[in-house]
């Protein structure tokens, strides 16, 4: 069991690993993707700045072209020519200062331009005017000795410097560039491994799992059929120890039954050879001398006819107790016929069997309300309640008017019916005692064996009910039936 | 009679006594030995058909009822009256015996006065019934 939770965590833990695996691939993904586009700015920047600086070197170029051919040529075009590209050169400048203004580097090297052009352009100019106003000679001679030269060369270097450097930079970026994919392939390349090792490892707990749970399943399915069986062999069990009790109660009270005969016969025979004995024993007395002595006029006139008295009530009350018992497992062997009973009417019959000893006594039984109605067995339902009226009956509390009612509510699953009276009551004690075979409670001023409540209670239990007492001594009694409103099938059991 | 317990055959007998009944009575304590008497034929091969039989249910070596199917299936036999006397008064167990031909069920009470009474009709009732002449005594 431990090590199964520990899987289970295990297995948890995993599918997290796996999602935050697939979180960071995500992260890195977008990471790399927003660095790539700024890669992609950057390459166009350069590239923008790299054109920009070509455009002023071919500017500058074409400055000095149209300075020199005008001062070869003194032809007026070169000369607008020369001004007009002249005038382009700081735009372009500019235009390039702004491009590389995060490149301090760049800046300075721009900065170096700017003099340079400047003093290009000055010497441009001053040249163009000299060769304007016919000064060719001097111009050119001012072009061998003013520097210019020297200055284009100079332009001509920072510009080719400026260029390797965006170059260089944008080295740079692709090397950066470059790391940047190879990493998010490895962030990539991990987080797959470790989905794949995730999903795996999800898929082992997962196959085990599922077949840990269909073991369970079919264990638990087994047990349950085993259960189902366990239960009909107990119910079969059950039903054939009952049936043996029952046999056994019947076989015994019949088998006890043959020798009661005899002794009761015998008895009999016993008391009919009296009467001549007892003559004989008056004639004895009468006779002169007396023949019989008082001895056996004691034992003809008093013992025998106290023992006969005796054996024959023995006989007499044992006799009831194996009838008792014989209807007892008569009635245990019965077969129950279920069928939809108007308790009310039921009662109402039963109270009426008994009206007269109630009038008798100065009782009264009511049915108070409605009693709910029952699917059950008639002839067991009249015998328990006319049984526990009678009993209601039989000990009230002499002066005091006897009042039995008779009551019942349904309840979720059961029904309820209660016999209630004012009587002398059950001592608590008694309450379970009173139920068993030939036990009584209280006085014993009542005749009976102690069989109707016994006799009730094996009814109750076959209608699948229970029966329980609430009483306490001279506070009456309530006796409480819990019965199913629907008596399952039959129970009998045959012989 | 067939009755295992002596002290009932000998209370039945009193009684069949006194009912004025004087014929000569056979008393078997099992069913094998009453069973071997009833069909051990005379010197002609005839079986002794008694008047009546007098048969206890519960025997030790085996149910009335068996001879009492025994005794109606021979036919020699059948016409012989057959009084089962028992402690049972189950209600299936009568109807088995009359279906099986018995031709009185008497159950035997514990009050001996009952008891008395009951063999005292059965007196009287033998002496009014016709049995049928297997020529042989009674």
């Amino acid at each position: 069991m431990n090590t199964r939770s520990l899987l289970n965590r295990l297995a948890v833990a995993a599918v997290a690993v796996g999602f935050v695996a697939l979180l960071a691939a995500a992260i890195a993904a977008i990471y790399v993707a927003k660095r790539n586009a700024e890669y992609t700015y950057w390459v166009r920047h350069t590239y923008e700045v790299e054109l920009r600086i070509s455009e002023l070197r071919i500017l500058a170029e074409q400055v000095e072209t149209a300075r020199r051919g005008y001062m070869l040529k003194h032809d007026h075009a070169f000369y607008e020519r020369a001004v007009s590209t002249n005038a382009a050169l700081f735009p372009k400048l500019e235009q390039i200062a702004a491009l590389t203004d995060d490149n301090p580097a760049e800046q300075a090297r721009v900065e170096q331009l700017r003099t340079l052009i400047s003093r290009q352009t000055e010497l441009t100019n001053r040249s163009l005017e000299t060769t304007r106003a016919g000064g060719v000679v001097v111009s050119i001679r001012m072009f061998r000795t003013d520097g210019s030269i020297e200055t284009l060369t100079e332009i001509r270097r920072i510009a080719r410097d400026m260029a390797e450097a965006e170059r260089r930079l944008l080295e740079e970026r692709n090397t950066l560039q470059s790391r940047t994919v190879q990493a998010l392939v490895g962030v990539l390349v991990a987080a797959g491994v470790i989905l794949i090792v995730t999903a795996a490892f999800s898929v082992v707990v997962i196959v085990r799992y599922t077949r840990d749970l269909s073991r369970s399943r079919d264990q638990l399915r087994r047990l349950n059929e085993n259960l189902e069986d366990i239960v009909r062999e107990r119910t079969a069990d059950l039903a054939r120890a009952n049936d043996e009790i029952q046999r056994f109660a019947y076989i015994v009270s019949h088998d006890l039954r043959s020798p009661l005969v005899n002794i009761m016969g015998f008895t009999s025979e016993l008391e009919a050879a009296l009467p001549p004995l007892r003559d004989m024993i008056a004639a004895g007395e009468a006779a002169s001398p007396p023949v019989a002595t008082p001895a056996a006029h004691a034992a003809v006139e008093v013992d025998l006819p106290e023992a006969i008295a005796f054996i024959r009530k023995s006989t007499q009350k044992m006799d009831r107790l194996i009838n008792a018992i014989l209807r007892l497992s008569r009635e245990g062997r019965r077969i129950l016929t279920p069928e939809r009973l108007a308790m009310g009417a039921i009662v109402a019959g039963v109270a009426d069997t008994l009206k007269h000893r109630a009038d008798e006594i100065g009782a009264e039984i009511t049915v108070e309300g409605e009693l709910p109605s029952i699917v059950s067995d008639r002839l067991a339902m009249e015998q328990v309640f006319s049984n526990l009226i009678e009993n209601a009956l039989k000990y009230l509390k002499p002066g005091r008017p006897g009042r039995i009612v008779v009551r019942g509510h349904a309840e979720p699953g059961r029904l309820v019916y209660e016999i209630e009276d004012n009587g002398r009551g059950v001592d608590p004690k008694d309450h379970q005692r009173i139920f068993e075979l030939f036990r009584r409670s209280g006085p014993q001023d009542q005749p009976g064996e102690g069989i109707g409540l016994a006799h009730v209670r094996a009814l109750i239990y076959r209608l699948g009910g229970v029966i329980a007492c609430d009483s306490a001594l001279d506070r009456g009694a309530i006796f409480r039936l819990f019965l199913p409103p629907t008596l399952a099938g039959d129970q009998g059991s045959s012989l | 009679m067939i009755e295992d317990d002596e002290g009932h055959a000998r209370l039945i007998e009193k009684n069949i006594r006194r009912a004025g009944i004087m014929n000569d009575l056979r008393h078997f304590l099992d069913g094998s030995s009453a069973l071997e008497y009833l069909f051990e034929g005379d010197e002609n091969g005839r079986l002794r058909g008694p008047a009546l039989v007098l048969l206890d249910l519960n025997l030790p070596d085996m149910s009335g009822t068996e001879i009492l199917a025994k005794i109606k299936a021979e036919p020699d036999l059948k016409r012989t009256p057959v009084v089962v006397l028992t402690t049972t008064d189950d209600k299936t167990e009568i109807q088995r015996c009359y279906d099986l031909g018995c031709n009185v069920y008497i159950t035997k009470p514990v009050d001996y006065e009952a008891f008395s009474r009951a063999i005292l009709q059965l007196g009287l009732f033998l002496s009014v019934i016709q049995v049928p002449d297997n020529g042989s005594h009674v």
